[in-house]
């Protein structure tokens, strides 16, 4: 479905499938971090993953309740129009590392939130439909607050060196 | 009658956890084919996932769905038996660079060239990754990350795509693990190609390859449709840069084995149920 159809009967349905596929994505995708992390013992990472994954999780039942009583489009995983390859709360597998501190999952999470707020930003903008515009600067705005809760989690925390990627564990040689 | 559940991509995921890396592209690849299982509403109990062996291959662990944990470059062999004797299943082959151009290398040319119905996925990281990081037949010659290759392999890599086509493919794909809906996307389409579909993707190993993670830079998506032509493929699949995605090359040619030998065999099979009969 288009972003460009702007019949206003299916436009916030057409909203809150996206909305909806945006926080399952980031919920699913912070589960598996949190769990590839503790397997990796990196415990702290994991917890901040788990915390994160549950706050999707919060926002995505929020959205199901807004949708409550209307029949959303039923779309395959690459039927999303996103402005990247990956809806804009979903962390990209390349910025993760095992050794990555708190601090870099923060800010990960950081971008994360202000990719969404983004995102619900824009389509309010792109639309006239009111309702729509409704729910959309309403998703943004807490998008926003995770943001700035985020910031403060981050200014509060010690400096924290970045981690180094190269692998150091080396193989066992030959004398 | 009760309506079908429609089943997420989610559920169809196993109970068992991942232990790749964090930021490992095969993540995305399992996402991936969740979601284009999900998108075409396959069902489970007649889907089979085969494997070989290596990070990769662990894949068939993951999905709710039948597995087969195979031998080392295996996959391919096993997965074109299944298929051969239960043709009624949805077939997936999954492995890595090495197992699959390399330890199952000629198995890999021999799949492309009978065109068995299956999907075969590979998930090309350039590296060993499992055995802590060594050269695969796909490392750029000059990699020099490894203390078995100081001075980098010193040979030139191979081209999947390439070698998949000069050995008969009748259909080429490309994905790369930072855009796994594209991936799911071939998957569903690699999956209704009526004959063997090679799908190639670009999983980056960030542990042992960290350079890997500049290929978000130069991943292309290709605009054009699918090259019929043999001969316009083999000089773009010779010359591009490896990293182009989308569905490359697309021929229609009749898979294996023909119909009158499946009637056969079917015949064949039926005779031999029956005479285990008591």
């Amino acid at each position: 479905m288009s972003m460009d159809d702007k019949d206003p009967n299916t436009e916030l349905a057409n909203f809150l499938a996206h909305s909806l596929e945006l926080e399952s994505e980031a919920q699913q995708r912070y589960g598996e971090l949190a769990e590839s992390m503790a397997s990796h013992r990196n415990q702290p990472v994991a917890d901040f993953f788990r915390r994160m994954a549950t706050e999707a999780e919060h926002h995505q039942q929020e959205v199901s309740e807004l949708a409550a009583g209307m029949t959303l489009p039923s779309l395959k995983a690459w039927e999303f129009e996103w402005p990247e390859a990956e809806a804009p709360e979903t962390s990209s597998y390349e910025a993760l590392h095992y050794r990555m501190s708190l601090v870099e999952a923060m800010q990960l999470a950081l971008a994360n939130e202000r990719a969404a707020e983004q995102y619900y930003r824009g389509f309010a903008t792109a639309t006239d439909d009111v309702p729509t515009i409704a729910a959309a600067t309403r998703f943004a705005d807490e998008e926003r607050g995770h943001a700035a809760e985020l910031e403060r989690l981050i200014a509060a925390l010690p400096e924290q060196g970045t981690h180094h990627r190269e692998e150091d564990d080396e193989p066992h040689m030959p004398e | 009658m009760t309506e079908a559940i429609k089943l997420k991509a989610k559920d169809y995921k196993s109970e068992v956890k991942p232990i790749w890396c964090p930021g490992c592209g095969h993540f995305s690849v399992l996402n991936a084919i969740t979601k284009a299982m999900a998108g075409l509403g396959i069902d489970k109990d007649n889907t089979v996932l085969v494997s070989g062996i290596g990070c990769s291959s662990r894949l068939p662990a993951y999905v709710d769905s039948y597995g087969f944990h195979g031998v080392h470059g295996r996959g391919l062999a096993i997965a074109q038996g299944l298929k051969v004797a239960r043709p009624d299943l949805t077939v997936l082959a999954l492995g890595g660079d090495g197992d699959g151009f390399s330890i199952g290398g000629n198995h890999f040319i021999h799949a492309c060239r009978r065109n068995v119905n299956i999907t075969y996925i590979a998930m090309d990281n350039e590296v060993y990754g499992m055995t802590k990081g060594q050269a695969s037949p796909t490392t750029p010659m000059d990699w020099d990350h490894s203390k078995l290759t100081p001075h980098g392999p010193g040979v030139r890599p191979f081209k999947p795509a390439a070698l998949a086509l000069a050995s008969g493919a009748p259909w080429i794909a490309r994905g790369y693990s930072g855009n796994p809906n594209q991936i799911a996307k071939l998957i569903a389409q690699a999956v209704a190609h009526p004959g063997f579909s090679f799908l190639h993707v670009m999983s980056q190993c960030i542990t042992f390859c960290p350079e890997q993670t500049d290929w978000k830079a130069i991943v292309t998506e290709r605009e054009e449709p699918a090259l019929t032509s043999a001969d316009e493929a083999a000089k773009l699949f010779l010359h591009e840069d490896g990293f182009q995605t989308g569905l490359l090359y697309r021929e229609q040619r009749a898979s294996w084995p023909p119909e009158r030998d499946r009637a056969a065999d079917q015949n064949a099979l039926a005779g031999l149920a029956a005479s285990f009969r008591v």
